[in-house]
């Protein structure tokens, strides 16, 4: 039998197009309607070689949301966080920051993105007005050049400067007790792992003025192999490394140290090892070697910490990392902020951000501070200290010195020219 | 009469005809053009949804570079692994305009395409004299060279943070691009001029110039065509489109990054190529919207995008063996075949 029907789009068709395009056309006005809820968008890492990042991230905050919501939310407000994953692309992160905002009815942005992508952001934020808590990006050009300055951005993040501050005196005192004049350097070749290992031993050196760096290796960003940098600083003999190498690169650069031998023979300074990313996952974790602290709930040694840690584990089966503590902070800072400024208006939540100290449980003194010249953390736990291979990893860990790190940041923002 | 002399009869027989028919078209392609521009146009009007301007707005840099591959890999069977490096070059090119000279945005346009072209030609020289799989990885490599540059040269170009600090958008003839509708406006009017440009090149004695060397370069080097010569032009112009999908982008995400000009890139744009399809002109824009459609769909609900975008591959390569366009337009002659055989 031949079949009558004309060729084209059938009536059924046509109605379900036309109702996708109206439910699309009405999903603001839709999202905008249920404004009980607070939404806060999050565009983070949850796919690809960093993923970690993001779920951390996520878990961090998902537990501290609860906690609010538990008491009654943000101004009477239940927080619905709505989390995508942008691949790492700041494409994507742009992108997705932009659609949470317009399409999903997002208030507020926890920027959870890594490096590049957290400019990308950055720049939404500046475009679109909604305050912004850049909960990931180390970057300390971020925050400290006065031309990314937007007065609804704030950084809930450890900044690179800080780390080097504190590790540049930390070392340079061991360097001067035990003897240590010449030094090598291992750090991934990228923009973090320059900046930062030029901070380290420009604040090294002025600590402690008779060391010679004698040997630099960069290995590209993920190397697998890192045979020919190993030998390359056992030939140059140096009595001391340092490296900021971090998570899966840091754990496969140590696993195949230890073959060489290589931590028996010189002191050795990893600014990320003291993180149970890197922590847990190394073979056979060398006794000694001095880390920055990432996380740990050793450091600062209180229950609140502990408790914090521990209460993270319980729900999620692993170790928190340190993007979680940032995160968890910035839903600290953001609950109180909204009480101070009892309102949700990111205007006025933004007001009461800035320069507004926190009871926190990763303050050094327990508290921490948005310091309100720079939108950026300041007060926060960090030290360094020497590895065991067993829990708790990091037993004892010497504290920095915020009025020392103040001093020395004000010094290398006008270095940079950005005061 | 001989054959040849046959020949030559139809030729000038049928040429007038061939003429009109492609001076009717041309006018054609253009009248497609002003009503497409103008139903894009309207529509801020009609939607108030920033979603649905920010989705167009990356659909014109993606399909201006997806579209100028296709110049490259349907027309001319040049499969280039590294076309991304000129979506870089242009982000970054007009970023870095913008940011350090100051000068007016149409002046920091042209000067970024000219930037292309002369990085292409240096580029194309190389690579267009090699075949098939060298010509594939030498542009990769190139690519990467690029790639690696941005990187460390972190004192022009930010390195992997990209370039920082927005990018400046003086206001020019009245349009001002940090207006969200302007700008959709004018990323609209690039795609459809671009896409009309690359249109009439395909369209164009140097576009058959290109299939017939696709289709068999010995022996259109043996009718008298400077092959290296044509598959150079090409390269450039094909550039110079991915460079102005380069431009639209840095001012969707006002910034750079070096993301821009890494290889997922140009393997964003082969994937495009093969889910629109390499034989209709318009296959890689469907591509695109494809693409752009499902990557926001599915990122939506699932972190395992992997997986479904994948599926998608699969089914393309395995399932249909072509892109979706090569499909209908299959399926469509088939059944006006069928018909006219009924008939």
């Amino acid at each position: 039998m031949k079949r009558t029907r004309q060729p084209g789009i059938s009536r059924r068709a046509t109605l379900a197009l036309m109702g996708a395009g109206a439910v699309t056309i009405a999903a603001p006005w839709v999202a905008r309607a249920q404004a009980k809820t607070i939404k806060i968008g999050m565009p983070t890492i949850l796919s690809g070689r960093v993923a970690q990042l993001g779920t951390s991230s996520r878990n961090a905050v998902l537990l501290e949301v609860e906690k609010v919501n538990a008491a009654g939310g943000l101004a009477g407000r239940q927080i619905e966080m709505v989390i995508r994953d942008s691949k790492g692309q700041p494409q994507e992160a742009a992108r997705i920051a932009r659609e949470l905002v317009n399409t999903d009815g997002c208030e507020m942005l926890f920027d959870g993105e890594a490096s590049s992508g957290s400019f990308a952001v950055h720049e939404v934020a500046r475009d679109l007005g909604v305050l912004c808590i850049h909960t990931c990006s180390e970057a300390s050009s971020l925050t400290a050049d006065p031309k990314q300055h937007i007065p609804n951005a704030f950084r809930c993040v450890r900044q690179g400067i800080h780390d080097s501050i504190v590790g540049g005196s930390y070392a340079a005192a061991i360097a001067k007790t035990k003897g240590l004049k010449k030094w090598a350097t291992c750090s991934p070749d990228y923009a973090y792992g320059r900046d930062t290992t030029g901070e380290f031993s420009l604040y090294l050196k002025r600590f402690a003025p008779d060391v010679e760096i004698i040997s630099e290796s960069w290995p590209k960003l993920f190397q697998p192999d890192y045979t020919e940098v190993v030998t390359k600083i056992l030939q140059a003999k140096p009595q001391a490394l340092y490296t900021c190498l971090w998570g899966g690169d840091l754990t496969s650069y140590i696993d195949q140290a230890n073959i060489y031998a290589l931590f028996t023979q010189m002191e050795v300074f990893a600014v990320n090892m003291a993180d149970y990313t890197a922590l847990t996952v190394v073979k056979n974790l060398p006794k000694g070697i001095h880390s920055g602290n990432r996380y740990i709930k050793t450091f600062p040694k209180t229950p609140e910490n502990a408790a914090w840690g521990d209460a993270y584990r319980a729900k999620y089966n692993e170790y928190p990392t340190n993007w979680s503590w940032q995160n968890a902070t910035a839903v600290m800072l953001l609950t109180e902020a909204v009480k101070k400024a009892n309102s949700t208006d990111g205007k006025k939540v933004a007001e009461a951000l800035r320069g507004l100290t926190i009871k926190c449980p990763f303050g050094a003194d327990g508290t921490v501070t948005m310091r309100g010249e720079d939108n950026t953390l300041v007060g926060y736990a960090i030290g360094w200290g020497t590895t065991i291979p067993q829990e708790p990893y990091v037993p004892e860990v010497k504290a920095g010195d915020w009025k020392t790190i103040f001093e020395l940041e004000a010094e290398w923002k006008k270095s940079k020219g950005y005061t | 009469m001989t054959e040849l002399q046959a020949g030559r009869a139809s030729e000038t027989l049928s040429a007038p005809r061939i003429e009109t028919r492609s001076f009717r078209s041309r006018y054609r392609d253009i009248l497609v053009a002003l009503v497409a521009f103008a139903v894009l146009a309207a529509l801020p009007f009609f939607f108030g949804s920033k979603a649905l301007l920010d989705f167009v707005i990356r659909c014109s840099a993606f399909g201006l570079f997806a579209t100028s591959l296709n110049l490259l890999v349907g027309y001319t069977g040049m499969i280039s692994f590294g076309h991304g490096m000129f979506f870089g070059l242009g982000a970054y090119g007009f970023g870095l305009l913008m940011q350090r000279t100051g000068v007016p945005i149409p002046v920091a346009f042209v000067a970024t395409l000219a930037i292309t072209a002369v990085f292409a030609a240096i580029i194309g020289a190389i690579c267009v004299r090699l075949k098939e799989i060298y010509f594939a990885f030498v542009t990769l490599a190139f690519q990467m060279l690029i790639h690696s540059t941005i990187l460390t040269w972190a004192s022009l170009t930010g390195g992997d943070q990209g370039l920082r600090g927005g990018i400046p958008r003086p206001v020019f003839l009245g349009i001002d691009l940090a207006n969200h509708v302007h700008l959709y406006i004018t990323s609209c009017a690039l795609l459809v001029l671009g896409l009309l440009l690359m249109r009439q090149i395909a369209q164009s004695p140097f576009g058959y110039t290109l299939r017939m060397i696709r289709d068999n370069a010995r022996r259109a080097s043996f009718i008298g065509i400077d092959v290296w010569r044509a598959k150079l032009t090409i390269f450039v112009l094909a550039a110079l489109f991915a460079s102005t999908g380069g431009m639209v982008m840095a001012l969707f995400v006002s910034g750079a990054y070096p993301e821009f000009a890494y290889w997922t890139i140009s393997g964003e744009g082969i994937f495009i190529n093969m889910l629109g399809g390499v034989t209709t002109f318009l296959g890689p824009m469907v591509g695109t919207v494809l693409l752009l459609i499902l990557n926001d769909t599915v990122t939506r609900f699932t972190e395992y995008h992997g997986i479904v975008l994948g599926l998608v591959i699969l089914f393309f390569a395995i399932g249909l063996r072509k892109g979706l366009m090569d499909y209908l337009l299959e399926w469509y002659a088939q059944r006006r075949d069928g018909r006219g055989e009924r008939g």
